[in-house]
């Protein structure tokens, strides 16, 4: 999560919003976003909805496995890693979207 | 020759030099450790560090730590037997803890991080304007106590720019409560910075080429 904080003005740069979720309650997320300092989306996902979708509820295990997933403009999944995020490979998309949005 | 006889004697040869191989990998260096930067070493005594990198590295019995190719940053430890705890430690960071890319915001953003797992309590930072790669930068120096083990650390980081990103040179020095700090690990630090240049524009660099 701090590295997309860090990064928050390249995606801005490159059109790209990120947005993190958890099976936290919102409560305990936003004493944490706090604490460090995090201003972009953490979304509350007890069910583990989201995690079903996405692939990251593993049986038996209370919370989200980590993976990191880019959605286009038009909604379709671009990418997604399992583990932590290659901010150098993420950046890298992000411009090669950016760039195909822009031709369109 | 009977064939069993011919075999043994081929074999042997072989055996012993297997052996001799076997003991040179095993060699020590002269001063009895082996420095891992042999290789990297330029003319100049400079070391070249994955094409990104070129700096001045410590002196033994400074170490070389850390190895970690993801994000290159680089670390050296130094330990002594003087008291416990008794070390230092060096490094240069291309992602510093915080989120600003303004210095004074940074490293506000930084100490609420760093060294945070060892529950240390930084007094506020000495700030001061210095030049890092040619360019401003910001030099934060405090000292942190661990209050439970009555451990202390001081702290020396210089913030400096690489691009627009935010890159910063860390020193830390660990002593038990009543033990005075050491300041010939400093200026070893000090000349480290010193040395340190980059030998290409950094991955953020080239991704966004600085306009004409």
């Amino acid at each position: 999560m701090e590295g997309h904080q860090r990064n928050l003005y390249l995606y801005d740069r490159l059109n790209a919003r990120v947005a993190g979720v958890s099976r936290d309650q919102v409560a305990t997320l936003k004493y944490w976003t706090e604490e460090m300092g995090l201003t972009f989306p953490i979304f509350s996902n007890p069910i583990g909805h989201l995690g079903i979708w996405f692939g990251t509820l593993e049986e038996g295990y209370p919370m989200f496995s980590r993976k990191t997933v880019i959605i286009d403009k038009w909604g379709v999944i671009r990418y997604m890693q399992a583990g932590s995020p290659d901010f150098r490979e993420i950046l890298t998309l992000l411009k090669q979207l950016h760039e195909e949005e822009t031709k369109r | 020759m009977n064939p069993a006889l011919s075999r043994r004697f081929t074999f042997r040869p072989l055996i012993a030099v297997y052996a001799v191989l076997l003991l040179a990998s095993c060699a020590p260096a002269a001063n009895g450790v082996a420095d891992p930067l042999t290789n990297l070493r330029q003319a100049d005594g400079t070391v070249a560090w994955q094409q990104e990198y070129r700096f001045e590295p410590p002196p033994a019995p400074w170490q070389l730590i850390d190895l970690d190719e993801d994000d290159y940053s680089i670390a050296f430890m130094k330990i002594c037997s003087d008291s416990y705890p008794c070390q230092s430690t060096l490094a240069y960071a291309e992602e510093p803890f915080g989120y600003s890319l303004d210095f004074e915001e940074r490293q506000a953003e930084f100490f609420r991080r760093f060294l945070w797992a060892s529950r240390v309590v930084f007094e506020p930072p000495k700030l001061s304007k210095v030049k890092v790669f040619g360019q401003d930068g910001l030099e934060a120096v405090t000292v942190g106590t661990e209050p439970v083990l009555r451990h202390k650390v001081r702290c020396k980081i210089l913030f400096a720019r690489r691009g627009e990103r935010v890159v910063a040179f860390y020193f830390t020095q660990w002593r038990s409560e009543e033990k005075p700090f050491d300041t010939a690990d400093e200026a070893d630090f000090d000349r480290f910075a010193e040395s340190f240049g980059f030998l290409q524009p950094s991955f953020y660099e080239r991704l966004f080429p600085p306009a004409p």
